[in-house]
């Protein structure tokens, strides 16, 4: 397939979700209502009648859930390719190896601990405090799990996703040992972190969320040349002058960022990462300038349809958007782990 | 166009390379040969600038290796390795047009594009170019990679560019071995130097101006062919040997007798 194709399709679907998931809910919107109260916050008017409740829950809880659906989901798709690339591995994910539990960890103990010991800290940053944990937390096992997986040159899988397992094992229990401190409040906020849900979106963390996830969504994409250079290894990747050291630096960096903050704000949300760059290298190949864009679009879909879906399918009950993610992702990485097995490409 | 004088390399503790002199002009092919442990992909990444030598000096086009820029010795000097761990599935057109990524910033040019269709077809496997590599047979594999060299050599501005191959076609079957050495030679023809590390003495002789032979990281003898006798494949690999005429070429031909 060709990728222009694909990414003009992946447009209009990601349309249709944010369009439809605007209009579905406790309170019906339609289509046409639904784009007519977008357009008008564009300062387009169309004339399609709508009551102004319709437009204040579109604009005030809908619409900044949709746009946390499309932000988080194209950063975590686009992290995902990424540290696929990183790895040279397709079985590498944020969740996977940790990076997300790192970052949840820190967010928790930030959660809890955070008011008494870093008192200045949070009257100086406030909002984006959490946001800098998780960044921490994130960017820590992002270099831990690398170093620990390589070996003359090449990822071992087999190492990489054991160290993945044990920290976060690690986090689990250090998120453990947060809870038995926490009170009430503070543990429904982790129980919350840890299953994942954009149930907190409101323009002000979108504020936090929307600049650092440009920042990844803008940066990823540059540095699509070297990750393809370094499928070849990294000797051979620096045989044809690619700057290995200052590859691999932005590419933990930018995904230490991007998952961080989207852990900061929802929680963990596992195997978008995963997934999506599967079934797009599958329809236009590994080019990663291709599967980072095509990539984005699709997790955006994704992660707007499975919060559809969360908050949806048994209301007034949400479900956490975690367990959906994990419903379709985990069945699918089953498959990937007996397709490599079959194949002996990866192991 | 590469000089090394007195060039040593330690790794912990122990000498894996000691005072090694050499040389190689624009059009030779130099062969460096040894028993496995010798030192010869030691020396080969001294060379390409994977491991620097702890003492010695390395010239490379009168400027010592280690002031040229990354991406500047990239356009000028190409490496190839036994082994490639690809892990995604890129068509051989895609691994091969990375050769370019010296001389290209974001998006290939036509004549980039123009330039891997030709090596390419340099290396016969034009007819793989849609192909995933990763189906493709070991050998096949190899000549993508070697493609993919020529491609990042590939300036016809100028020829003079300096070409390591580390065992190039140990995984090849003799047509290949032969087809991709005389490739090389070709190359060299053109004005490359060529430096190589080959195990068949014989192809070493046939296709080689130059060798250098080491052990245990001590250079045995340097200089034209003609100079290997059996009094170095004694020393050198331990076993005795026979040098007869080529009943074809003008040049010796060896036989191992024991």
């Amino acid at each position: 397939m060709k990728a222009g194709i694909l990414v003009t399709t992946l447009i209009g679907i990601l349309l249709l979700a944010v369009i439809l998931s605007a209009g579905m809910g406790a309170l019906h919107v339609s289509p046409a209502q639904s784009i007519a109260i977008l357009l008008k916050q564009a300062g387009i008017q169309w004339d399609v009648p709508y009551s102004d409740q319709q437009e204040v829950v579109i604009t005030v809880i809908r619409l900044p859930r949709v746009l946390f659906g499309v932000f988080i989901g194209a950063t975590l798709a686009m992290c995902g390719t990424a540290i696929q690339g990183l790895f040279r591995n397709p079985l590498a994910d944020p969740v996977l190896i940790g990076i997300s539990s790192g970052a949840a960890l820190f967010t928790v103990i930030m959660i809890v601990l955070g008011l008494q010991l870093f008192a200045g800290l949070f009257n100086m940053i406030g909002a984006y405090a959490l946001s800098l944990a998780a960044f921490a937390g994130a960017f820590i096992t992002a270099i831990v799990v690398y170093r620990i997986s390589q070996a003359g040159g090449k990822t071992i899988v087999s190492t990489m996703l054991l160290a993945g397992i044990a920290i976060s094992a690690l986090a689990a229990a250090g998120t453990g040992i947060m809870t038995l401190m926490a009170n009430d409040a503070q543990l429904r906020t982790i129980t919350f972190w840890n299953l994942g849900s954009l149930g907190g979106a409101n323009w002000q963390s979108l504020g936090v969320l929307i600049p650092v996830c440009l920042i990844c969504l803008i940066g990823l994409p540059t540095l699509s040349k070297p990750l393809n250079a370094l499928v070849l290894g990294e000797t051979n990747a620096a045989h044809i002058g690619i700057n290995v050291e200052s590859l691999k630096t932005k590419v933990i960096v930018l995904t230490a960022l991007g998952v961080g903050v989207c852990v900061s704000v929802s929680g963990i949300i596992g195997f978008v990462g995963l997934v999506t760059p599967h079934i797009i290298r599958k329809l236009i190949g590994p080019e990663h300038k291709n599967v980072f864009i095509a990539s984005g679009l699709l997790g955006a879909s994704i992660v707007v349809i499975a919060d559809l879906v969360c908050r949806t399918i048994i209301a007034p009950i949400e479900i956490p958007i975690g367990i959906v993610t994990a419903l379709l992702g985990a069945p699918f990485f089953l498959y990937l782990l007996l397709k490599e097995k079959q194949t002996q490409i990866v192991f | 166009m590469l000089k090394a004088t007195d060039i040593w390399f330690k790794n912990s503790n122990r000498y894996l390379l000691q005072s090694i002199n050499f040389e190689v002009k624009s059009g030779e092919v130099l062969s460096v040969l040894g028993a496995n442990g010798a030192g010869k992909s030691t020396l080969l990444k001294n060379i390409s600038g994977e491991l620097h030598p702890h003492k010695g000096s390395i010239l490379f086009k009168n400027k010592p290796l280690s002031a040229w820029k990354n991406h500047e010795l990239a356009r000028q000097r190409g490496v190839l390795s036994q082994h490639y761990q690809v892990s995604l599935p890129f068509t051989s057109f895609q691994i091969a047009m990375m050769g370019r990524y010296p001389h290209f910033k974001n998006h290939p040019l036509p004549i980039d594009h123009d330039i891997v269709k030709q090596c390419l077809h340099f290396s016969g496997i034009e007819h793989l170019a849609d192909r995933n590599y990763l189906t493709l047979s070991g050998g096949e594999q190899q000549r993508v990679q070697i493609a993919r060299v020529l491609a990042q050599l590939w300036d016809d501005a100028s020829t003079d560019k300096l070409l390591l191959l580390d065992e190039p076609v140990s995984a090849l079957d003799i047509q290949y071995q032969h087809h991709i050495m005389q490739l090389v030679r070709k190359l060299a023809a053109r004005g490359f130097a060529v430096i190589s590390v080959v195990h068949d003495l014989n192809l070493a002789l046939q296709y080689s101006n130059r060798i250098l032979l080491l052990k245990n990281g001590k250079q045995v003898a340097f200089g034209d062919t003609g100079l290997l006798n059996k009094q170095h494949i004694k020393e050198v690999y331990g076993v005795a040997s026979e040098l007869v005429a080529h009943p074809v070429e003008n040049r010796k031909y060896i036989i191992i007798t024991e």
